[in-house]
């Protein structure tokens, strides 16, 4: 047992304190905030058909379905050999129902830019390339009978759309 | 024009000439090997498992329950042979009558096996169900197949489209539901074919049913003005996403193929909205619901090749009074779709293939479970359940019975040849090598 003296004890009690007792410093290294989106060279995992089903429901009623409609939906769209044909369709009877969020027709018109910015967001979660959105901008332009749920048809039966 | 230029022109004109008759509309560069002896096949999987005693042998109760004096054919449409006349219990019920005691009529004036050419005892590679369908789609008995994934060696759909040109919707399975990897039948993963050269596919009792309605059935009617927009976006951004070839997700319908499938199912549904849907006298179970809907398939695209399967004669894991009754209602239907076609779809009529084959038989021997008649049920695990039967009807088929129960004649891996062979592509398909080598055309077997 070795010997200590108390006064040593108490010089090494009020260095360890001392030591302990630094002032905290603020670090900061000056991290904007930004929003992460897609990359569709990115996007390489096929959603499986109750992600598919789930993301589409929510995307256009902007509430969850339920495990029970979810359940028949999948049964269903896993009957049909054509999955285009099968999404088609589903997309197509949500289009014939009440209950959907989707921009009128004339917000599109209105202002087409923002339309596409917000249409490649909402489905792809990436924003579109300056051609895709060339090629929006010139199509629904000259095309006055293009609607909103045709180009919404369109991004939810692609293929990127079945991705992530 | 000097000797040389002579020469080298002559040669042009001379190459083009003999190459050009054999670039043909579809996009081959050479013609099929083979004679065309039909423009459709219907292929029948008489699946779930059936024994040979109590379907070609005509042995009913004799073989299976040891009741002396109980043989008997209870397949009258497809095989020869009086009924039993002891203890009927795989007919329909009538009202004061024991369960069962009423035959159904049968419906073809005489059996395919009379009209048509009888395998009487062929083999199959296994005595599996999933398997035994693989087998009968691809020529292969697949080994190393496993469940729950597409099968490893290309599909008849797949040869038939890559080697005889056929479009999507000239090629379809028609399965009956969605369990045991059922869906997965219309086309391979197999790197040379896959889905871009699959058949179309409806697992048709869930397309067609209560929740199918209900997911589909309220679909818009888009006009092809709606659509050409649609259709051309969609394009625009699968140009832009450029899937791989093994990332395809779904079978190469055109345009015009697709909205002739919606249409499709949503004039399903307006015909049983109104009761319009023909099907079989006797119906009762999800094999007559199967052949009801594969009728409508056969009558709006006429296809090529048509597969479907039906699998009520499993039950006989635990009750072979079931299983005789399926087995009976499986031969009724199968008569009705053949009828059918002859009867309701000018298109296809004399010019048809029928064949019917199961996927696999069932034990010697049965497992402990009695039924409500104290009856034996039985599994398909022993050498018994490689016992299996074919048969085909129709366009040019000759009239004869190949082999018996001593001398075993043919293969199920013979199915995928059989076709390759009337549609003329039995080269193509023989020198892929990608079938059983022990497979033949059952016309070679004659």
């Amino acid at each position: 047992m070795p010997n200590f003296k108390p006064h040593f004890i108490l010089i090494y009690g009020l260095l360890l304190c001392a030591s302990a007792c630094t002032k905290e410093r603020i670090i900061g290294y000056e991290v904007d905030q930004v929003n992460v989106l897609e990359d569709k060279s990115r996007k390489t995992k096929k959603k499986n058909d109750a992600e598919f089903i789930s993301i589409l429901y929510t995307n256009l009623y902007q509430s969850a379905i339920s495990p029970n409609q979810l359940y028949k939906t999948q049964n269903v769209l896993y009957s049909i050999g054509d999955q285009d044909v099968a999404n088609e369709m589903l997309l197509s009877n949500y289009f014939n129902t009440s209950g959907i969020t989707i921009p009128q027709d004339a917000v599109m018109r209105a202002d087409i830019d923002a339309f596409i910015i917000n249409t490649f967001k909402r489905f792809y979660l990436r924003y579109p390339s300056e051609g895709e959105k060339a090629f929006f901008k010139q199509y629904i332009t000259n095309n006055k009978a293009v609607t909103v749920e045709m180009v919404y048809t369109a991004f939810a039966c692609s293929e990127e759309y079945q991705y992530y | 024009m000097n000797r040389k230029n002579f020469i080298t022109k002559s040669g042009i004109a001379l190459g083009g000439g003999l190459l050009a008759p054999y670039i043909l509309p579809s996009g081959r560069l050479f013609a099929k090997s083979g004679t065309v002896k039909a423009d459709h096949v219907v292929l029948v999987m008489f699946a779930g498992g059936v024994r040979q005693q109590e379907s070609v042998l005509g042995r009913y109760l004799e073989d299976s329950q040891g009741v002396a004096g109980a043989a008997g054919n209870i397949m009258p449409n497809l095989f020869e042979g009086d009924a039993p006349n002891k203890k009927i219990a795989y007919g329909t019920t009538v009202s004061g009558e024991p369960a069962g005691s009423e035959p159904i009529p049968r419906l073809l004036s005489q059996s395919m096996e009379k009209s048509g050419l009888l395998f009487p005892e062929m083999r199959a590679q296994s005595a599996g169900h999933y398997i035994g369908l693989n087998t009968l789609l691809t020529g292969n008995p697949g080994v190393t197949q496993g469940l729950r994934v597409r099968p490893s060696y290309p599909t008849i759909f797949e040869y038939l489209r890559k080697h005889a040109g056929f479009k999507a919707t000239d090629t379809w399975f028609i399965g009956n539901g969605i369990g045991n990897s059922t869906p997965l039948l219309n086309s391979s993963n197999h790197k040379d074919y896959g889905l871009a050269y699959g058949g179309n596919m409806f697992a048709a009792p869930v397309t067609f049913s209560a929740a199918g309605k209900e997911v589909l059935g309220n679909a818009k009617t888009y006009s092809r003005t709606d659509l050409e927009p649609m259709y051309f976006m969609k394009n625009f951004l699968d140009q832009s996403f450029a899937l791989t070839k093994d990332q395809i997700i779904s079978v190469s319908n055109t345009d015009e193929e697709k909205t002739q499938i919606k249409d499709f199912i949503k004039s399903v549904f307006a015909k049983q909205q109104v009761g319009q849907l023909s099907m079989p006298p006797v119906t009762g179970n999800s094999d007559a619901l199967n052949m009801m809907y594969a009728a409508e398939v056969l009558r709006e695209f006429k296809p090529k090749m048509l597969a479907l399967n039906i699998s009520g004669v499993d039950s006989c894991h635990s009750n072979f009074t079931s299983y005789l009754q399926n087995l009976h209602r499986a031969d009724h239907v199968t008569a009705w779709l053949w009828q059918h076609i002859q009867n309701n779809i000018p298109e296809m009529s004399g010019n048809t293939v029928f064949i019917v084959a199961p996927e696999c038989g069932r034990n010697q021997n049965p497992n402990p479970i009695l039924d409500q008649n104290d009856w034996n049920s039985y599994d398909h695990s022993d050498a018994n359940a490689r016992r299996v039967w074919g048969l085909m009807i129709g366009k040019s088929v000759p009239n004869i019975r190949v082999g018996g129960e001593a001398q075993p004649v043919g293969r199920l891996t013979d199915i995928v040849p059989t076709i390759a062979d009337i549609f003329g592509i039995l080269d193509d398909v023989n020198n892929r090598g990608l079938i059983d080598p022990l497979a033949r055309s059952l016309y070679q077997r004659i």
